[in-house]
């Protein structure tokens, strides 16, 4: 690609095939989809453990769970996420009562989640764990070769810049859509939601009898049958949707740790949902 | 020892509506209290020097303007501006999906054109009182608007690593038409101007088809549903307006033409506006 300068209507150019476009236009968008994406960290798999259904449980829940990770650490590349739980919820109560705007809750809330990566890291700190922040992103192939576990917050860095929400009131961008998007970004080999159900039901299985287990459906045909309440975040799934590398996301009881270990052999367990086949980059 | 509840650590005053929730739990909402939330800072506006419409031009577009903007201030308006990257920007986006890079490598390569033009913009305003604002620094607006300088910042949200693929195509959806507009939105600021080569919105892009028109006054939705292929404005502000709590309008203005930063700065109406239809 050549770098030359054009000028001739005011503005000095840098030729690229995207010269004075505005870059809104919808062909030129449609124009750029396409072609292989490369994958920066490919090797790597996520366990996003969950603020309310892990976390908040203790001792008795996460000890366990940290063994299954210090386990399987000696035979994959780890990147553990944490989201806050109930202190993120009475932090939105206050803050809604207060006259937050969206943004101000999003930038609030992060404070929880770091709090519960410095407990995983406290955890993890005899076995290779250290804080993963955002501007250390570049470095994680360091970390993962020198045989750590770098642990980080889920929430996404969009701060006060928060969008206003297209359902409910409060931030969508939550700990499942930036763990996602970071593993996404990457183009990691997998990512697993660990929380304290067994996976995806039709309805809640503590209140329905009938709940049946969804074993395996697309993004798609979740966000069609549009269920009123999901373990995961909402807008997790129109990412789920436009994911063109990580396909999809596992979601497992990391009640039963077990289950977590299962992921990575390959045994069918928990639920998986994904992406559509067509959306999918070779 | 621990206290628990449903299996989970509780202390007392621990209660609240979200309490056990999933945040996905919609129906959840409808039993909220209905409040607006405050306004942060309602008497600022934002204001956007447009990059590859505005910086690109040089001297010529970018010191008439700057002298509004200096003169808007020394009239005690408060604003915060923010500026675009342009042709440097479009290049690395050019670069980088050449060589297979996802949509949050090209925001954050992407993300640092508009840097630049924000340190050119505080290096040309210093004098006045031209101050670099960070994200980070972002709470320091008060002290910045009260001690009377001009805060500069770059467009982009800092989304950068996190910024999603978007439904069609591979650049990212957030630049800095939509970092300035949230900016705004969560500011709960007087109103959003952006400034760039056009005399506002037009049926097509002017500089491409001979035949557009100029429009004093569109729906944001309507734009969205049946607007043109190509608009002055990202698509994701259209989206956004419509479910914004404070900042339901956006103006667009030339701001190669005299006066019309400072009419627009005191209120008036120049250029175009798009607006989002009904209040929430």
């Amino acid at each position: 690609m050549s770098s030359d300068l054009v000028s001739g209507d005011g503005r000095m150019h840098v030729k690229s095939g995207l010269m004075r476009e505005s870059l809104v236009s919808k062909s030129l968008n449609e124009a750029t989809e396409g072609g292989p994406i490369r994958r920066m960290v490919p090797d790597v798999s996520f366990i996003a453990v969950g603020g309310q259904s892990i976390m908040d449980r203790g001792a008795e829940a996460v000890l366990p769970l940290v063994k299954t990770i210090v386990a399987l650490r000696s035979r994959h590349k780890l990147v553990i996420g944490v989201g806050g739980g109930a202190r993120v919820r009475h932090t939105y109560a206050i803050g809604m009562d207060l006259g937050l705007p969206i943004g101000g809750l999003a930038r609030v809330m992060g404070a929880i989640e770091e709090q519960n990566r410095d407990v995983l890291v406290f955890l993890l700190g005899p076995h290779g764990g250290i804080t993963f922040i955002k501007d250390h992103l570049q470095d994680l192939p360091m970390w993962l070769d020198g045989g750590m576990i770098p642990v980080c917050i889920g929430q996404p860095p969009y701060h006060f810049w928060e969008p206003p929400p297209m359902n409910g009131r409060l931030p969508e961008n939550g700990t499942d859509v930036g763990l996602f998007l970071m593993a996404e970004l990457i183009g990691a080999e997998r990512i697993v939601y660990v929380k304290d159900v067994d996976g995806l039901y039709t309805a809640d299985p503590a209140v329905d009898p009938h709940a049946r287990l969804i074993a395996d459906i697309t993004a798609k045909e979740l966000m069609e049958k549009n269920l009123p309440d999901l373990p995961f975040d909402r807008e997790l799934l129109r990412c789920v949707e436009r994911s063109r590398l990580l396909g999809g996301f596992h979601l497992v009881n990391g009640l039963n740790p077990e289950s977590l270990q299962q992921v990575f052999e390959g045994t069918k367990t928990g639920s998986v949902i994904r992406a559509g086949a067509e959306r999918i980059a070779v | 020892m621990s206290e628990k509840r449903d299996g989970r650590i509780w202390i007392a005053g621990m209660d609240n509506v979200f309490s056990g929730q999933t945040i996905a739990n919609l129906d959840m909402y409808d039993t909220l209290p209905q409040s607006r939330p405050i306004r942060v800072l309602p008497d600022v506006w934002v204001a956007k020097i447009g990059g590859q419409s505005i910086m690109d031009r040089g001297r010529a577009a970018v010191f008439p303007i700057i002298e509004e903007l200096v003169a808007a201030k020394d009239a005690g308006i408060q604003f915060v501006l923010c500026v675009g990257g342009g042709t440097r920007a479009r290049h690395s986006y050019a670069l980088g999906l050449d060589l297979g890079m996802p949509t949050g490598a090209l925001a954050k390569i992407g993300a640092s054109i508009p840097v630049q033009n924000a340190r050119m913009l505080q290096m040309l305003t210093a004098k006045h009182g031209g101050i670099m604002v960070y994200h980070d620094d972002l709470e320091k607006l008060p002290l910045y608007l009260a001690t009377r300088c001009l805060p500069i910042m770059s467009g982009m949200p800092p989304f950068e690593f996190w910024e999603k693929s978007p439904a069609v195509g591979r650049l990212p959806s957030h630049r800095t038409d939509a970092g300035t507009y949230l900016l705004a939105e969560f500011l709960g600021a007087k109103g959003v101007i952006y400034i760039k080569d056009e005399d506002g919105l037009f049926t097509a892009d002017p500089k491409k088809d001979a035949k557009a028109r100029l429009v004093f006054h569109a729906d944001a939705g309507e734009l969205l549903r049946n607007g043109p292929d190509d608009l002055i404005v990202e698509r994701v502000v259209l989206d956004y307006m419509q479910r914004a709590k404070h900042v339901r309008e956006v103006r667009i203005l030339n701001g190669l033409k005299k006066g019309q930063v400072l009419a627009a700065l005191r209120g008036q109406a120049v250029g175009s506006v798009i607006a989002a239809g009904g209040a929430r």
